[in-house]
């Protein structure tokens, strides 16, 4: 055993910490060893007098009320995550069906919108207007002025404008 | 509580009247009166031709607000008695002609003819003052226009 080792041996014989066995060991190498002996003696000493300056600490709450606190915020912290993990179920419900619902309806919105604002180019279209074509081939083209004095049809074809002699002599 | 019994026949003949006045109403309404079509041939051109015959000046300034030619010319004029609910037919030029329908409810409705084929069919309601014009290019720098206005 070194000097070290015995030194600590002989400050656990001065705490109280020993065995019988080792303790007995220890007494019976003091006798024979005087460095020894003055070592144990100068540390009863200090622990005498240590032992009247200590202040006496206690802990507010027992050791178990820690580890239960420690193991409560463990737990919370799991079921956190957990939660964090899984969206809610309201929240699931919002995604997979109102959103697209919305979605959808602004499109619809947007195009019914579109479809119904005609671009304004003075030009009106009368509601008791009918118009019927034999020939898919000519272009037509109707509009009304904007006092709806004149209702218009414009035809891509051109028409004989010569007249009938005999009609003439009539007229 | 006692409960009249001296207005319900009052009250069906007032019903009846109603109804009297409303079927007659609706009858008078559906017939059409005999209209007077005038119907004009023009020929707009951005060239003066002496030798034609301008159409009247309310009509020219009309088709000038909406088209491009300057001079308007009268080719040909109609005027068309038509009755209730009849047709009459007239010819424009030598192949061109107009067929005009008076129905009720002041519509009339006016096809075209050309070289004996039907171009198009327009019905709608005309007031007068206002016009129905039919209308198409030419080959040349000019266009054709038949104008057709109700009598008032």
């Amino acid at each position: 055993m070194n000097e070290n080792e015995t030194q600590l041996k002989i400050q656990a014989l001065v705490d109280g910490e020993l065995t019988g066995r080792e303790a007995e060991e220890l007494r019976a190498r003091l006798e024979s060893d005087g460095g020894l002996r003055a070592l144990h003696a100068r540390l009863t000493a200090v622990r005498g007098l240590m032992a009247g300056a200590e202040l006496p600490r206690t802990l507010p709450e027992s050791g178990d009320f820690h580890w239960s606190q420690i193991s409560k915020a463990i737990g919370h912290g799991e079921r956190e995550a957990r939660r964090l993990a899984k969206p809610a179920l309201g929240a699931n419900w919002l995604l997979r069906w109102v959103m697209p619902l919305a979605g959808v309806a602004c499109l619809v919105l947007v195009l019914s919108r579109q479809q119904t604002t005609m671009p304004d180019l003075n030009i009106l279209l009368g509601g008791d207007h009918e118009l019927e074509l034999t020939d898919d081939e000519i272009d037509v083209m109707t509009f009304n002025t904007g006092d709806d004095a004149i209702s218009i049809v414009w035809l891509d074809y051109s028409i004989d404008l010569q007249q009938d002699s005999l009609q003439l002599w009539l007229d | 509580m006692s409960v009249s019994r001296d207005n319900p026949p009052m009250n069906r003949f007032t019903v009846f009247v109603a109804l009297l006045l409303f079927v007659s109403s609706g009858y008078v309404t559906a017939q059409a009166d005999p209209i007077t079509v005038q119907a004009w041939l023009v020929l707009g051109s951005s060239k003066e031709q002496k030798d034609k015959m301008e159409v009247p000046a309310d009509i020219k300034k009309k088709l000038a607000r909406v088209f491009k030619w300057m001079h308007y010319y009268q080719l040909n004029s109609k005027q068309l008695n038509i009755a209730d609910a009849t047709t009459k037919t007239t010819k424009l030029s030598k192949t061109a002609s107009i067929k005009v329908t008076n129905r009720k409810n002041c519509k009339i409705a006016v096809s075209l003819y050309s070289k004996g084929k039907m171009l198009v069919q327009k019905t709608q309601t005309l007031r007068p003052g206002s016009y129905m014009v039919l209308a198409g290019n030419t080959g040349t720098d000019s266009a054709w226009f038949i104008v057709l206005s109700k009598d008032k």
